[in-house]
């Protein structure tokens, strides 16, 4: 018959989408294992260890099963800002601190204290961070790793050029100077980069000076003059080629500039340095970051990555329990050694193993430990965009496309549309 | 389609009547009944999103919270926008630099091409392949490395003296990176040309050389009035077409736009707005800007086309 | 052409030896430019199995060409194999082909073969589509598919599809359906075939180059399509392949040139063997509809 068959195909075609639907959400487990959505960013290499913790953490709880799924740093924010807009959130996730207030404030974050007790344990934390999950007396996050600020640097250019290892307490001066005696003598590579797309040195810079990147009620804590001087500081060094010219690390990006070979030196964040290794083949090291003021270095310890939960997840207990295991187990801590920042929990920082790479940051932030402060209360919701603004008009600056005053007046203006909104 | 069915001999039986009325209603019942997925996909899937999106163009919408009216208020913030009008030149730049370009090199290899009779197969696939690939993922990330410092094309160009470095990082130069791009894809409108000029009767060709003229006054009083019709259609299809290109400036710039938004095309920025940033009400906005802007151009090229545009058959009437 | 009139005039051996110089010209122009155009993608080929210093490597070819570069392509991007992704894009592109050539061959046969009420009003506002942005329509769509809970499925993705809003095909489908002479139906409906049966015994085989035509174009869409998943799909599980190799260009820990061409080519790899196989085909669709390539 025409039309029955007719028919059995549309019939067909309504059985293929369905079935794609299907495919497409995946389907929980009916036997009594609970199936936990973990969430988090990073590589392949991180991925393969965290695979080896979350087989660790199923064989202790067979009846918890957890399907990991990861994304690098950009697709990342991208994705779970799609998900928390859809309002289904992975059971358990990775968090960063700029972006902690802002989930917490759109009710997407489980309360940890909840579980405080029961299925969590959090007295292994250390002092520094024991308050960096909370906001607003809820504690929405806890921290995973640690991490500071540091310039990281090819030391053998740095001696051929006859310049000092950078000391604590080196000023932006020493920095300038050594930097454009790096260039001058290599002829190859050069100094520095410049480090305008980075609001974390703006904040240095601030917090140095006494002030902070946020005021306490969520207002930016710099002014346009302010940030155009931080811009225009620069300007000498640009012109006088000696540092990375934007033009030039905008091409190799994803890659850093001294991964690429382009740069001598570079401003991160300590952790970054296996990144940076496995980049470059020449021998890497941490310098502290240079300072207005020798007695304050402004750097303090930040949590490089923190765990949370989805404030509507249906199983909070067993969600808590994954939470406690990955962050106070020391065979977690010898799966991960330092790679997710050097563990925030005493017991796993102990018991780490520290690869070489590891033990460079270690050694590093305990020569700089007393001048570390307590982390700045979690930066208000909407932080998280302003870092992308930031890069962009720091670029922007570099390339000679905009005055450090014009870009200053577009940053503020888009701080205010966007903080707390 | 170039080829139609040969026509199969009908069987020699007259037809029955049938009651007009009658099957008039029967074919209207069946007509929409076929039509039911077209217009369920139109409703569901275009008109009702454009409305939707044109009541979003006049809220504050950002997913979370419900849409707050704000009049037109986005309209309004975007001439403020100083990325807005950026991206509005960038798409215009691109759009006059690499519709021409293209349409003259697919006009000047089409002509070249309906000059020949043999390999002309495999060269008019040969230059049309571009096309096909060239709309990739994968091409994007070639046109990136080879215009990179030390690419292909920066090291042609030092060997004989000119030093621009790399064109992907310059903001001077990203944007011709993407130009290059599209005119590389010259080979669908080329075809269309090709087709046309064999349309072209010869006996104009003959009758303009009798009366002596030469290659050129050829071209442009023989040629070009003859495939005029086809020039427009090509320049229609390109033109919208350029104003909404997304993906090449997506990859090639590395989502970014940049660098300093020289390459942030009208679409990228709308994406950004609407799905970096979730603002759904502006980013409605601005889409409703591209299509009143389209559809302006559109226009324009209509009016424009009365004054320049042949139609064999025109003359008779 | 005049040349050639002027050719003939002249005496025999010595015309034809102008005519094979000539020929010969013009062969080289085009080999020429062809060698340009195409250079990109031998540059490509070639890079794909460079060892090291992808782009700034003088050569075509490397001197010694070497398959680690797709070994590792097949290794895949955040934990999901490529092939994995290939098996994505083949879901798409094949359940874009059938949603496609079937709606549009429905919609086609009413707009060609069947009087109804509103049948020019309707078309006019089918052709109108062809040149509306997508954009206007995108985030409507995003936030219904995300209300229905649909977002990182294939169904934002296949439903229009199914529902014919590709409107070019319809268009080449409804200009070759017009093209078939009225009389089968007659026949036909003598034979006592009512209008499904008219459309499924005969519209549709005699239809069959407009389907392919469609059929290869719509394949070739949704497997470079990149806007799309972009915006519908979050999971790097779900991920067809441009967004895929997309997503290896953005690792920010990997500097892996040659991976990425590898996989690159590998992405193109059907696409080529598509038009290989159907070129005629593909520049017809494209000389009598003005199809984009």
């Amino acid at each position: 018959m025409v039309g029955t068959r007719g028919r059995g195909r549309r019939v067909a075609a309504a059985a293929a989408v369905l079935a794609l639907v299907a495919a497409g959400c995946g389907g929980g487990a009916d036997d009594g294992t609970v199936e936990l959505r973990y969430a988090w960013w990073g590589n392949a290499d991180r991925a393969e260890l965290t695979q080896q913790a979350i087989d660790l953490f199923e064989e202790q709880h067979p009846n918890i099963s957890v399907t990991p799924t990861f994304q690098e740093w950009d697709a990342y924010w991208q994705r779970l800002n799609t998900d928390a807009a859809g309002g289904g959130l992975p059971d358990v996730m990775h968090m960063d601190y700029m972006y902690l207030r802002e989930y917490a404030d759109r009710g997407l974050l489980l309360d940890l204290n909840e579980q405080v007790g029961e299925n969590l344990d959090v007295s292994g934390t250390l002092d520094a961070f024991a308050d960096v999950g909370t906001v607003d007396g809820a504690r929405y996050a806890v921290p995973i790793g640690g991490n500071t600020f540091t310039m990281v640097y090819i030391p053998e250019e740095f001696e051929a050029a006859g310049v000092e290892v950078p000391e604590d307490g080196w000023t932006w001066d020493d920095y300038d100077a050594a930097i454009e005696q790096v260039s001058e003598s290599s002829g190859e590579i050069y100094g520095g980069h410049d480090y305008g797309t980075l609001i974390w040195v703006l904040e240095l810079q601030l917090r140095q000076e006494g002030g902070e990147l946020f005021t306490e009620d969520g207002g930016l804590g710099v002014d346009a003059a302010r940030l155009a001087e931080f811009w225009s500081h620069m300007q000498p060094l640009r012109d006088s080629g000696a540092i990375v010219p934007t033009s030039e690390a905008v091409e190799v990006q994803p890659l850093a500039t001294i991964g690429a070979g382009l740069s001598a030196s570079e401003f991160n964040w300590d952790n970054q340095l296996a990144r940076f290794t496995g980049e470059t083949d020449r021998e890497l090291a941490l310098a502290p970051v240079p300072t207005s003021d020798p007695d304050n270095l402004g750097q303090y310890l930040k949590p490089s990555m923190m765990y949370a939960a989805f404030s509507r997840t249906e199983h909070p207990a067993e969600a808590a329990m994954l939470i406690d295991f990955m962050t106070n187990s020391p065979e977690v801590a010898q799966i991960f050694g330092g790679s997710r920042g050097i563990p925030a929990n005493t017991a796993q920082r102990e018991g780490a193993e520290y690869n070489e790479v590891d033990q460079a940051i270690l050694d590093y932030e305990d020569a700089i430990f007393d001048q570390l402060t307590v982390p700045p209360p979690a930066p208000p919701a909407g932080a998280g965009s302003l870092e992308g603004e930031f890069i962009r008009l720091g670029e922007t600056v570099g390339l000679g496309e905009a005055t450090p005053e014009e870009a200053a007046q577009e940053f503020i203006a888009y701080a205010e549309q966007t903080l707390g909104s | 389609m170039a080829e139609r069915p040969p026509a199969k001999a009908s069987p020699d039986r007259p037809a029955r009547r049938r009651a007009r009325p009658a099957r008039a209603g029967r074919e209207g019942a069946a007509g929409y009944l076929f039509l039911s997925p077209w217009i369920l996909g139109i409703v569901l899937l275009t008109l009702g999103p454009m409305l939707a999106s044109l009541y979003l163009s006049f809220t504050d919408y950002n997913l979370f919270d419900q849409p707050e009216w704000v009049g037109l208020d986005n309209y309004a913030a975007m001439f403020a926008d100083e990325r807005w009008r950026g991206s509005v030149r960038v798409t215009l730049v691109y759009v006059l630099l690499s519709v021409p370009a293209k349409l003259a090199l697919a006009l000047a290899v089409a002509m070249l091409l309906a000059r020949r009779r043999r390999g002309e197969g495999f060269y008019r696939s040969a230059f049309y392949a571009p096309s096909l690939l060239g709309a990739s993922v994968s091409l994007a990330l070639v046109w990136r490395a080879l215009f990179m410092q030390d690419g292909a094309v920066d090291r042609t160009l030092s060997s004989v003296g000119i030093e621009l470095g790399g064109w992907v990082g310059n903001p001077d130069y990203a944007l011709l990176v993407l130009v290059v791009l599209a005119i590389w894809q010259f080979g669908a409108p080329m075809v269309i040309f090709l087709a046309g000029l064999k349309e072209v009767p010869q006996e104009l060709y003959e009758a303009a050389d009798v009366d002596g003229a030469g290659r050129w006054r050829k071209f442009w009083s023989v040629t070009v009035p003859m495939i005029s019709p086809v020039i427009f259609f090509n320049l229609l299809l390109e033109t919208v077409n350029a104003f909404q290109v997304f993906t090449a400036s997506y990859v090639v710039s590395n989502a970014t736009g940049g660098p300093a938004d020289s390459t942030l095309f009208y679409t990228l920025y709308l994406y950004f707005q609407g799905f970096t940033d979730f603002r759904m009400g502006y980013a409605s906005a601005m889409a409703w800007m591209l299509v009143a802007g389209v559809g302006l151009v559109t226009l324009l090229l209509f009016r424009l086309s009365r004054a320049w545009v042949y139609y064999a058959g025109e003359d008779g009437r | 052409m005049s040349a050639t009139a002027r050719t003939a005039r002249a005496a025999g051996p010595a015309r034809r030896v102008r005519e094979a110089l000539r020929a010969a010209v013009w062969h080289l122009a085009a080999l020429a430019l062809l060698a340009v155009l195409l250079y990109p993608l031998a540059w490509l080929l070639g890079a794909s199995v460079k060892p090291d210093d992808i782009v700034g490597s003088p050569e075509l070819f490397p001197a010694r060409p070497v398959a680690d570069n797709y070994q590792r392509a097949m290794e895949g991007v955040a934990g999901v194999p490529t092939s994995v992704f290939f098996g994505n894009s083949l879901i798409l592109a094949l359940g874009s082909v059938v949603g496609t050539v079937a709606s549009s061959a429905l919609v086609a046969y009413a707009f060609a073969r069947l009087r109804f009420p509103g049948r020019g009003l309707l078309f006019s506002l089918m052709i109108s589509t062809l040149l509306l942005p997508f954009h206007v329509v995108i985030i409507p769509q995003y936030i219904l598919f995300q209300r229905l809970e649909l977002i990182d499925t294939y169904v934002p993705l296949l439903l229009g599809k199914f529902l014919a809003t590709e409107a070019f095909f319809v268009f080449l489908m409804v200009q070759f359906m017009r093209g078939l002479p009225r009389e089968l139906d007659q026949a036909a409906r003598i034979d006592g075939c009512g209008y499904w049966g008219i459309f499924w015994h005969v519209i549709l085989p005699l239809s069959r180059p407009a389907l392919t035509t469609a059929a290869i174009f719509t394949f070739i869409w949704s497997w470079n399509d990149f806007f799309g998943p972009l915006i519908f799909l979050n999971s790097p599980e779900n991920y067809p392949l441009p967004l895929a190799l997309r997503m290896f260009v953005d690792q920010q820990s990997n500097s892996d040139y040659g991976t990425m061409i590898a996989m690159s080519v590998l992405a193109l790899l059907p696409v080529v063997l598509f038009f290989l196989a159907f070129q005629r085909l593909i520049v017809q669709g494209v000389s009598s509809t003005g199809l984009k390539g």
